[in-house]
């Protein structure tokens, strides 16, 4: 897999295919919508959504943790989709399994009580600040800060000739924001409009691909 | 009481009327009185409704002699329409002669749009006669103790059969019957069908494969022959006459000396969004019809089209713009002449138009056929054949619908459960599930209570539950609601009712549409400008604007092709424009000739000899446009089968363009055609296998695939006005296939999409044989400048598929190169 390298505020930032992104200064790993036990929660309500789906979320995070080995991992919101139920089971097991210290800046899906989220050892906040830079689930403007944040699953529709057209999610960053690509199995995601101020960078499965 | 002196009852009551009953309606109380089951051929106003209605009565007469004075309780019969806007008719004549011959007996309608009260008050004691839609039937099913119900009833009764079969609400309808045999012993099962080319294969579907019902069945055909004629509106001057285009407003001028004539006109067009544009540009145009002209469609809310109906009928409207929702039953004697817009794709749906204008006894249908393009007055040349050949196509029902089935073991499993023993032997009865293995059924009761193929240890899946006697029942209040939400909607988006904001219901529209609007936009919408003001819980508010522009909501399906026999017949009439002399040419294709000619100059008008190919380059890129005029069903397969075939020869994409005349493969690199044609990419070998595979790679079951996502339960769309409270249970069947291609690609419903892309709609062979003619044929390969007459219809088409054989990130890499040299 090939990942982007970015500068931002001369700090380094690798985009990876998953949509994961890695801060090197820091080895903080940012991971946004990953919508944990939606497909459970679906299943519980009669929809029988493939139950692989989920092992494959547990098994992209094992991947990305292994690839840049970081010390802390922040999930910027929507990390569980809706209420308890089994996937929190293995939630728990991988968090078990996981040895770096992990973070959670609450999103708006995120209705599950604090005190479980204690529970197994991850730490809540509604916003980060590190230096420069804001770190939320929803997307902030604020004087001075960076913000990184994900809620919106920004895609991008990209156009060729011969009426040739692609949907993909991407990484958008504007002049003060960067907005992170939903991680999560059976997440879809919000066309975006590209101009001329912003920067998208489409993700496939093998490559992360600066479009302009 | 004998035979005689029930139909002595009977003949004097069509005496009093001053009517003089058919033969085949004789026969058919007759054949009802016998306890036949059966099905009528008889076309809209001809009395239909009294070939069956008059023998359910009788019967009841005959079983209670004292039927005047003493009214035995509960349901007797059921009405299915397919439409709900034909219950207030059906009630309306059975009512008329249950009334006069003092039976006390009571009908009900249940659709839709019957009330909650009136609902609950009917479950308690039941009108004799029940006249229904297929869903709300369904919803019969899902109610508690429906077998009680059902005990006594003596006949059901599916009008205008021929518009289910060939739908998912005709397996609906299957699937009902199936468990009515069992539980209401008395039941008499009839059809009542317009002429279609397979009505044989119609009885069988409706009774059963090889059921006792169809052994005890009769065939009943009212032959009356209707005399019709078709005029083309031909435009003064073809030159300006445009090629392509799907409207057909140039011709409005012609149109209104035609509506001027007569006493009252029905305008048909194709789609409800064609309809609200021509309403707006004859009024525009010609404003002495206001108050004169009304529209009707299925969007606009019900008391207007009640209106609309009632309006027709006392003569009081000069003409009314309509689709499809004025095609069945209603009887309106003063429509004199009938106006088709556009293609109407098939035979049977246009000899049906033609029926609604003089309906008095012998008197003669007229219907204008106007072409919205150049090409499609080959079309109207083409109907005229059929007309004059009484050319209908068949119908075809479908087979192995897991989607429904899913559906329909959810609402057995909602209402008093079920014992999969008892009921594979009933579905296995049906026409559609004939063929089912057990292993499939296993799947199916594996689906519906584990939600896969195996139990795995921390899964919450709910659905339907085995109690301990072996009983499947759902038990979660829940699901059972969401279901009973769920089977009113099948193959429908998602729709939001259009409001006032001061009140005041206008109709429905489907969301798609409205999300692209932002509050301040106009649309047009019920013949009226409206400004959007904001959504709010699937309603959307809106003021009336003074603005002139505005955007049309184009609602989505109502894309027809042309059956094979249409296509056959277009075929012909083509060959003959081909020909050198003018003999034999209608008036159509003479019309025609100055765009003959420029295909000419710039190509050929192919003979039944010639297959033709054209390539050109324009600013979007190289063009191949194949010309078989099988119809878009055959194109869709015979496009993707080639692309795919190409692909296979060196990395390439492709957007894929069908109509009814031929296919176009769009594409960024120029396509080596005589590679194609020496590598004889038509052949017939390996056919199935590469069209399975050229569905992988076009990804054109995706679109199947949100219906049986619907149908199946397994997205839940909810209602107008009664959504749930269920944001985190909504997701969308694009998702869900991704999914399942992903990790799950035996499942049932997604082969499903797969197998209904093609094979559902395409009969047995077509595609065989349409390649095998081409084998036939000399290939002309044409490299033309510039696009040609035949190919812009084609070529302007926006609704694309696509296929490709170049790597993902080899095609963005392009994509966005192009995108720096703008």
């Amino acid at each position: 897999m090939k990942f982007q390298t970015i500068q931002i505020q001369n700090q380094t930032f690798l985009l990876h295919p998953t949509g994961a992104m890695f801060w090197k200064e820091k080895n903080i790993l940012l991971i946004a919508d990953l919508h944990l036990g939606k497909i459970s929660h679906f299943r519980k309500h009669g929809s029988a959504v493939p139950q692989e789906a989920i092992l494959k979320n547990f098994e992209r995070l094992d991947a990305v943790l292994e690839t840049f080995t970081p010390s802390k991992v922040c999930f910027l919101g929507d990390l569980f989709h809706s209420f308890i139920n089994n996937e929190w089971i293995l939630f728990s097991e991988w968090v078990s399994r996981t040895k770096v210290e992990l973070l959670l800046i609450v999103g708006n899906h995120d209705i599950i009580s604090p005190l479980k989220y204690e529970e197994i050892g991850i730490k809540l906040g509604l916003e980060l600040i590190l230096d420069n830079f804001l770190l939320s689930h929803h997307p902030e403007e604020r004087e001075g800060l960076f913000n990184f944040c994900g809620h919106i699953h920004p895609g991008v529709l990209l156009e060729g000739l011969g009426k040739q057209r692609l949907r993909l999610p991407c990484f958008y960053q504007k002049e003060n924001q960067l907005i992170l690509p939903a991680f999560g199995e059976f997440t879809g995601n919000h066309i975006l409009e590209s101009t001329k101020k912003v920067k998208i960078y489409a993700i496939t499965k093998k490559e992360v691909i600066l479009i302009n | 009481m004998t035979q005689k002196e029930l139909f002595t009852i009977a003949e004097s009551w069509f005496q009093q009327q001053q009517w003089k009953s058919f033969p085949f309606q004789k026969q058919s109380w007759k054949a009802f009185l016998q306890g036949k089951n059966g099905l009528l051929n008889a076309p809209t106003g001809s009395g239909k409704t009294y070939s069956l209605w008059v023998p359910i009565v009788l019967n009841y007469i005959k079983d209670n002699p004292d039927y005047q004075t003493k009214h035995k309780k509960g349901l007797k019969a059921i009405w299915i329409t397919p439409l709900r806007a034909l219950s207030q008719e059906i009630k309306q004549a059975t009512e008329r002669f249950a009334e006069d011959l003092n039976t006390q007996l009571t009908i009900g309608i249940r659709t839709g749009d019957t009330s909650q009260k009136e609902r609950a008050a009917q479950k308690r004691s039941m009108p004799d006669l029940l006249i229904t839609t297929p869903e709300s039937l369904q919803l019969l099913l899902a109610s508690k103790r429906y077998d009680k119900t059902f005990k006594d009833c003596t006949a059901i009764i599916i009008d205008e059969w021929h518009e289910l079969l060939g739908t998912k609400r005709g397996v609906q309808i299957e699937l009902a019957l199936s468990r009515l045999k069992t539980v209401s012993s008395k039941l008499r099962i009839w059809g009542i069908s317009a002429t279609i080319g397979n009505l044989e294969q119609a009885r069988e579907v409706l009774l059963g494969h090889q059921s006792d019902a169809l052994q005890n069945s009769v065939l009943i055909k009212a032959n009356i022959k209707k005399k019709i004629k078709v005029k083309s509106i031909i435009p003064k001057e073809m030159e300006t006459f445009p090629w392509r285009g799907h409207l057909g407003i140039h011709l409005l001028d012609e149109v209104v000396p035609i509506i001027k004539r007569s006493k009252t006109t029905l305008l048909f067009t194709n789609t409800r969004s064609q309809c609200e544009i021509w309403f707006q540009k004859i009024l525009q145009k010609y404003p002495e019809f206001a108050g004169e002209m009304a529209m009707h469609h299925g969007s606009i809310n019900k008391e207007t089209r009640l209106w609309v109906e009632q309006a027709i009928r006392n003569e009081s409207l000069k003409a009314v713009v309509c689709t499809s929702s004025l095609d069945l039953g209603v009887d309106f004697a003063p429509v004199e002449t009938i106006i088709q817009i556009g293609g109407p794709k098939g035979v049977a749906r246009f000899l049906q138009r033609a029926g609604r204008s003089g309906h008095q006894p012998g008197k003669t249908s007229v219907i204008y056929f106007l072409p919205t393009h150049a090409i499609e007055l080959i079309e109207a040349s083409a109907l005229q054949q059929a007309v004059k050949h009484n050319t209908v196509e068949d119908r075809i029902p479908y087979l192995n619908s897991y989607d429904v089935l899913i559906q329909y073991l959810t609402t057995l499993a909602v209402s008093d459960g079920f014992y999969p023993k008892e009921i594979y032997h009933e579905i296995k009865s049906t026409f559609c599930y004939q063929a089912i293995s057990e292993d499939d059924w296993r799947w199916i009761l594996n689906f519906i209570t584990i939600g896969s193929q195996s139990l795995q240890s921390y899964d919450e899946y709910k659905k339907v539950e085995i109690l301990q006697d072996g009983l499947f029942k759902v038990n979660n209040r829940g699901i059972a609601m969401r279901h009973r939400l769920q089977i009113g909607t099948i193959v429908s988006d998602a729709v939001l009712t259009v409001k006032y904001l001061k009140g005041g219901y206008i109709g429905s529209i489907e969301e798609w549409f409205i999300s692209k609007l932002k509050p301040g936009d106009v649309f047009t919408f019920a013949g009226r400008n409206l400004e959007l003001v904001r959504i709010k819980e699937m309603k959307v508010l809106v003021r009336k604007s003074s603005k002139k522009t505005s955007k049309v909501p184009s609602w989505m399906g109502g894309r027809l092709t042309l059956t094979s026999q249409m296509s056959e017949l277009l075929r012909k009439e083509l060959y003959k424009a081909s020909s050198k002399t003018d003999e034999k040419k209608s008036l159509e294709l003479k019309a025609l000739s100055h765009i003959f000619q420029k295909q000419q100059e710039e190509s050929i008008v192919p003979g039944s000899d010639e297959f033709l190919i054209e390539t050109f380059k324009t600013r979007e890129g190289y063009h191949a446009i194949f010309y078989p005029f099988e119809g878009r069903f055959v194109h869709e397969a015979l496009g993707s089968l080639l692309a795919y075939r190409i692909s296979l020869l060196f990395p390439i994409s492709f957007s894929l363009a069908f109509n009814d005349y031929g296919f176009e493969l769009l594409s960024d690199q120029e396509i080596d055609m005589q590679q194609v044609i020496d590598n004889n990419l038509f052949a017939t070998d390996h056919m199935h296998n590469d069209l399975q595979k050229s569905l992988n790679a076009t990804e054109m079951a995706r679109r199947k695939f949100r219906d049986i996502a619907v149908i199946s339960g397994m997205v839940f769309t909810g209602y107008p006005d009664k959504m749930l409270k269920s944001k985190h249970l909504q997701s969308s069947s694009q998702l869900l296939f991704n999914v399942f291609r992903d990790f799950e690609s035996k499942n049932l419903l997604y082969q499903q999409s797969f197998i209904e892309t093609f094979e559902h709609q395409l009969e047995e062979g077509r595609l065989q044989k349409a390649l095998e003619r081409i084998e036939n044929q000399s290939i002309v390969w044409k490299s033309c400048k510039k696009a040609t007459p035949f190919s812009f219809p084609i070529i302007t088409d926006r609704l694309r598929e696509k296929l490709s054989s170049e790597k993902l990130e080899d095609r963005i890499k392009k994509m966005v190169a192009l995108l720096s040299k703008k």
